[in-house]
């Protein structure tokens, strides 16, 4: 239902006719972000934002009809009937409507909810992944059952149907994990590992945040969630494991040599080659990620010379030098290197 | 002010020291509940003990700290005295003003820290896991 009203927007003609009778409805969606919905927590996604969902809907719905009755109720007393009341009446009111009800009201309410915020933290069923936010980008290692270890970065790709548990970690300074279309917010704090497990049942690519305010670039944090089915996503796994592809054509092999020279493998790992540094993300499989710097860009081969050109500019207060000096050549080549790092 | 009427007083003056101590004891029951129930989640979830222990504990604990402040109630409501002499208020300068609004005090405090204890055990009741 939303998200027909999420993609169409507002006065666009075809459903004018009954936009006042949905404006309420309207303003609301339009509140929560005209996009598709991939971030949404309107557009719920997954199990626990389902039920997250279910929680919000419950609580506004009550708190809507409360204040109906408040709202009557003073009209009531003011204006339809206005009349002075018996001390003992008064106070019954007060008594009753201010101390009675609310206290029946929460009891009720946090009785309902309570059993809901522990299954959003269920044990998962197999798969596990650990994320380390740093300043301003995710560290995400994949740990099979058998205890092996697949390290990428920037991007959370998670089977749909089964229960992926996430093991949370920061960095110097606190952030905040949040994948609205999936389910709750949990925070990563430095020194102190938190867990949360997600479980989507709709196959599509969502967008996470920082949701915790961590420095300059904290709103240039962000990353993709790629649910798929099952097979695809053990298919992904084993691709993401698996060592980097040679560069195939001249041009990248070009950049592969640029890449050497200019020392970006002092700070960042391509697996296979002597790429080895441990500052930045993990770029293996960067040009197979579906976004570039943490959600920021999207992923083809002018994206990764314009991050490359102009860090700086991009994500103020970055960690990795602007290479602004590179000759278009160089850049292109090494662009295409990298999006060749399928 | 003749000498009787000034011991007469300051035996009330003693009475009354006890019964300002008394409007506390709500509030206190409250915090020590609050406490150990916190304490004992935080020890039980480091060490990685078993949850049932924990919930059985906090339910003993919650049932008696709830028939400490339901004693406590009844005492106070008894002070208050409001039934009987139809007195909401206690604002005369009198003695006797003083001992039922202490009373009417301490009945609205054990109604919150009634309140309180359900409110802090019900977490720890209805969670599943120290996640
Ligand atoms: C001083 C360390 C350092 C050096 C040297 C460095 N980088 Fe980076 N790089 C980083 C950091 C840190 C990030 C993450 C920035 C962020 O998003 O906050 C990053 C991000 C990236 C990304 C985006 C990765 C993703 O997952 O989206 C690419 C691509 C990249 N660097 C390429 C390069 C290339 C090419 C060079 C050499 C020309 C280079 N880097 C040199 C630290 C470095
Ligand atoms: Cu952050």
């Amino acid at each position: 239902m939303q998200n027909i009203w999420l993609s169409d927007g507002m006065g666009q003609g075809r459903r004018q006719h009954n936009w006042k009778s949905h404006a309420a409805l309207t303003g609301i969606l339009l509140l929560a972000g005209c996009g598709s919905g991939r971030q949404s927590v309107l557009n719920p996604a997954g199990d626990d934002a389902l039920m997250l969902f279910d929680l919000a809907r419950v609580m506004f719905i009550g708190a809507l009809i409360l204040w109906l009755l408040v709202a009557a109720l003073f009209i009531y007393v003011t204006r339809i009937a206005p009349r002075e009341f018996s001390r003992c009446s008064a106070e019954r009111l007060i008594v009753g409507g201010g101390v009675i009800f609310p206290v029946l009201l929460l009891g009720a309410l946090l009785i309902y909810s309570l059993p809901l915020m522990s299954s959003q933290r269920e044990a998962d069923d197999g798969l596990e992944v650990q994320i380390t936010a740093e300043q301003w980008w995710w560290r995400v290692n994949y740990v099979l059952p058998n205890g092996d270890t697949i390290t990428s970065a920037n991007e959370l790709r998670l089977p749909v149907g089964a229960r992926t548990g996430l093991r949370l970690n920061a960095h110097r300074v606190i952030h905040s994990f949040w994948v609205p279309a999936l389910g709750g917010k949990t925070d990563m704090i430095p020194g102190r590992e938190t867990f949360m497990s997600l479980k989507p049942e709709t196959p599509g690519i969502y967008r996470g945040q920082c949701a915790e305010f961590c420095g300059a670039s904290h709103a240039l944090m962000a990353f993709e969630v790629v649910a798929m089915e099952p097979e695809a996503f053990a298919a992904w796994l084993a691709a993401e494991a698996a060592d980097a592809v040679p560069p195939q054509t001249p041009l990248a092999r070009k950049g592969a040599g640029v890449f050497a020279r200019e020392g970006c493998g002092g700070c960042h790992t391509v697996r296979g080659t002597d790429a080895q540094g441990q500052v930045g993300p993990d770029l293996t499989h960067v040009g197979s990620r579906v976004s570039l710097g943490a959600g920021i860009l999207p992923d083809g081969v002018e994206d990764f010379a314009n991050w490359i050109a102009h860090t700086e500019d991009l994500k103020p207060e970055v960690a990795m030098p602007t290479y602004d000096y590179l000759s278009d050549g160089d850049l292109t080549a090494l662009a295409t290197y990298l999006e060749g790092l399928e | 002010m003749t000498d009787i009427n000034k011991h007469e007083e300051q035996k009330r003056f003693r009475a009354e020291a006890t019964s300002l101590w008394k409007i506390t004891f709500g509030p206190l029951v409250w915090a020590v509940h609050f406490v150990a129930t916190y304490g004992l989640t935080a020890l039980t979830c480091a060490k990685g003990w078993p949850l049932d222990p924990l919930r059985i504990g906090v339910g003993v604990g919650t049932v008696l700290a709830l028939a400490g402040i339901l004693w406590l109630g009844w005492g106070a409501w008894a002070q208050w005295d409001t039934l009987r002499d139809r007195e909401w208020e206690n604002d005369a300068p009198t003695d006797e003003d003083r001992h039922q609004f202490l009373g009417h005090a301490a009945f609205l405090l054990s109604i919150i820290s009634f309140i309180g204890v359900v409110y802090v055990a019900l977490p720890i009741l209805l969670f599943g896991s120290c996640q």
